[in-house]
């Protein structure tokens, strides 16, 4: 097929909204994103290994969704979600120690759906939010669309660092951010997941200084190892809650949920109804189903098993193949490794160099609103290739950034360079 | 119906987002003047998309490596299909900046004083070893580090300390093969753009840039607002007419055709340093060869279509 070196044009370029001008798009990153030679093992994206999901099961559930309760799953349902999901939520959050009702409860289009919602009750262009950084893309793009100034404060291995956020709030003052976001566990793209300790200092300063804190969850029930961590939600009720059946069932049926205190989630519930009505009914009734026995625990342990099988395989890889200069963190769960090299080795640039040699990532200045920092980092997911595509996909990865090192070392062995660039820096 | 005109943009250089609005725009410009447009992204597509389309003449919207080095005006050649701007010696010549610059000094235009590095040169023998000698080579701090062949300022980095050096040099060295350590000249920046459309090349208005950071680089040279302009620059009459007629040597120096751009960059004492030319201008909305026409009165629409007519016409 010839033809593909065609460009299509946006014809109503400039008419669109100012904000959406805010929206960050990287044509580099999408023409990477898309570079599909079959022969490229991609660490890039964070997608769930849905063959280990029965497709029985599924389909039995689905069927169920229609034979037994058609003229619910394929009507028009409640903007809450239905009381039947919500209350399997309720169970589902009583296992990792949240208490929550029904009532506490909206179902949404994925969590990404309540990012976007709580951005819009929140947000006037030109209001401050205090993030991780590096923190979830796809937070940083529902966010960006209202247009807030966003404060990063760094994380090292126990997670977001709570004094760095104590001198932020300071300086802002009482309310002076509209809200807090954070991803404790595993987080995305960092890896760490927060202590203890840290939770506890985080609610206190959100109380402190009156902020709400939105605690993002997805991959709270992926450990492989470690003790549970109690959610923030679980030590202090004003905390918003967001969690998702992408991970522990399948992305596709975009079923995500929000926990708030009430006020809170009149808002969002009226953002809902003007953005959708309300969720499919059908997908909800198929997880209802999918959720009503007990093999999703199953699946779900063997999920987490085959995560934590690759995660081992890249860390090993990582250990065997990556240079002295390359530190990295290492997730007790989840789907990501942060890899973090000299300061002066610019990751994004070194990207087309990596499609060459089969390999990809994402480098990490799209986990950073100003797009600009963390150029020297790159997120790796595990959750997608298999072990032995992981051991290769490191090598090839490890000979491209080998051949920049050299030059490092070069420099290094001369003595050229500042104690700063050689002194040993904490990840994440 | 007038021509087929197939409009190079994109590529896999780091200057992609850069190239498809300057692409975008001269597309639209081509199809308002009734040209048949093709707008096509450099894939491994391209040359069998050429071949079948059999375009008239292409226009080169792309910048960075393979639209500026040479290369795309190579293929073009072979295809038999002709296009605008500068054609392969003068790309080749311009787009390094190592080369471009020794031939200013030996042709008497003035250029900053540099040395050039290539990786190679550190990793294989030992150059890094000899970093103390480069602030005396180029008359002292501050100075600044960049890529020897990338456009659009990227890796650009100012040094004032010779602790900065080293790492200034390996970020310039994530960008490409060699970089180039120039001494820093405080003063006035320009961009000279000469066209030529059919009756010579002509010197257009100087565009003064004033980067509110202080630094003119690639974030200040595409964020609207980051840099104030100032169209003609605030020259006297003597500097802006060396100025120009520095522009002029440089584009027949390289053997340039059609257009290019002379950066330079005006010393308080009034001395014009050349620091580079490009080949391939940048022609989006806060682009300074579309702003320097406009002054004397060619609208972007014209600038574009009579560059096309050069490339169509078989004019060089």
């Amino acid at each position: 097929m010839m033809g593909t070196a065609r460009i299509v044009f946006d014809r109503w370029d400039g008419r669109y909204a100012q904000r959406m001008g805010d929206v960050r798009s990287s044509a580099t990153r999408d023409l990477f994103a898309a570079a599909s030679r079959s022969d490229i093992i991609s660490f890039a994206g964070g997608m769930p290994e849905i063959s280990r999901v029965p497709a029985d099961a599924v389909a039995s559930a689905a069927a169920e969704a229609i034979r037994d309760f058609g003229s619910e799953a394929l009507q028009y349902g409640s903007s809450e979600g239905r009381p039947q999901l919500r209350g399997a939520i309720v169970e589902l959050m009583a296992e990792i120690g949240v208490r929550a009702r029904q009532e506490d409860i909206i179902v949404t289009a994925g969590a990404q759906q309540a990012l976007d919602l709580l951005a819009k009750i929140f947000l006037d262009p030109g209001d401050v939010i205090i993030t991780e950084g590096p923190t979830y893309l796809g937070a940083l793009q529902a966010f960006s669309a209202y247009q807030p100034r966003v404060i990063c404060v760094p994380m090292d291995e126990q997670g977001m660092d709570t004094d760095v956020l104590a001198a932020e709030l300071a300086a802002l003052g009482p309310r002076g951010a509209k809200f807090i976001y954070t991803i404790p566990n595993f987080q995305n793209p960092g890896g760490v997941t927060m202590s203890a300790g840290r939770r506890r200092k985080l609610l206190e300063l959100a109380r402190e200084y009156d902020i709400p804190v939105i605690e993002d969850d997805p991959y709270g029930r992926l450990r492989f190892d470690g003790g549970h961590m109690r959610p923030l939600r679980a030590l202090d009720e004003d905390v918003i809650y967001l969690g998702t059946f992408s991970k522990i069932f399948a992305p596709g049926l975009r079923l995500g949920w929000v926990i708030a205190p009430r006020p809170i989630l009149g808002k969002v519930l009226l953002a809902k109804q003007a953005a959708d009505l309300c969720g499919s009914a059908y997908a909800q009734i198929t997880a209802e189903r999918y959720f009503a026995g007990t093999r999703w625990r199953r699946v779900l342990q063997d999920l987490t098993r085959v995560y934590g099988e690759r995660r081992d395989a890249m860390l090993e890889a990582l250990e065997e193949h990556f240079p002295a200069e390359a530190e990295w963190t290492v997730p007790e769960g989840g789907f990501f490794v942060w890899v973090r090299m000299p300061a002066f080795l610019d990751l994004k640039a070194l990207l087309p160099e990596a499609i060459e040699h089969g390999v990809t990532y994402v480098a990490g200045d799209a986990f950073f609103p100003d797009g600009r920092t963390g150029r020297n980092c790159m997120r790796l997911a595990f959750c997608y290739a298999t072990p032995d595509a992981i051991r290769e996909g490191i090598r090839r990865l490890a000979e491209v950034v080998e051949d920049r090192l050299e030059l490092y070392r070069a420099f290094q062995v001369a003595g050229a360079l500042p104690d700063t660039m050689t002194a040993r820096e904490v990840p994440a | 119906m007038k021509e087929k005109i197939a409009v190079l943009m994109g590529g896999r250089s780091l200057e992609r987002e850069v190239s498809l609005r300057s692409g975008q725009r001269v597309a639209d410009a081509l199809t308002d003047s009734g040209y048949r447009v093709l707008p096509l992204d450099v894939t491994s597509e391209l040359v069998p998309t050429l071949r079948s389309e059999r375009p008239d003449a292409a226009y080169i919207a792309l910048h960075g490596k393979y639209g500026e080095d040479g290369t795309i005006q190579e293929v073009l050649e072979f295809l038999g299909i002709p296009y605008t701007g500068p054609g392969v010696v003068a790309s080749a010549l311009a787009w390094d900046k190592s080369v471009s610059k020794r031939l200013f000094s030996e042709n008497s235009i003035p250029t900053p004083a540099w040395v050039t590095f290539t990786a190679d040169a550190f990793k294989e023998m030992g150059a890094a070893t000899a970093l103390d000698l480069v602030p005396d080579a180029v008359g002292g701090f501050p100075l600044v580090v960049k890529p020897a062949e990338q456009g659009s300022a990227l890796g650009l980095t100012r040094v004032t300390a010779a602790e900065e050096l080293a790492e200034a040099l390996l970020g310039a060295l994530s960008f490409g093969p060699s970089a180039i350590v120039e001494r820093w000249i405080d003063g006035i920046e320009l961009a000279v753009s000469v066209l030529d459309l059919g009756d010579g090349p002509q010197v257009l208005p100087p565009v003064e840039m004033v980067a509110k950071s202080g630094l003119f680089d690639f974030s200040a040279m595409y964020t609207p607002g980051e840099t104030d302009y100032y169209v003609p620059a605030r020259l006297t009459p003597e500097v802006e007419s060396e100025v120009r007629r520095l522009a002029m040597e440089v584009h027949t120096l390289l053997g340039c055709r059609h257009v290019s751009r002379v950066d330079m960059v005006v010393a308080a004492d009034g001395t014009p340093y050349v620091l580079e030319c490009n080949t391939s201008p940048g022609m989006t909305e806060t682009s300074l060869l579309p702003m320097a026409a406009d002054a004397v009165g060619i609208g972007f629409q014209e600038l574009v279509e009579k560059l096309a007519r050069m490339a169509l016409d078989g004019l060089d």
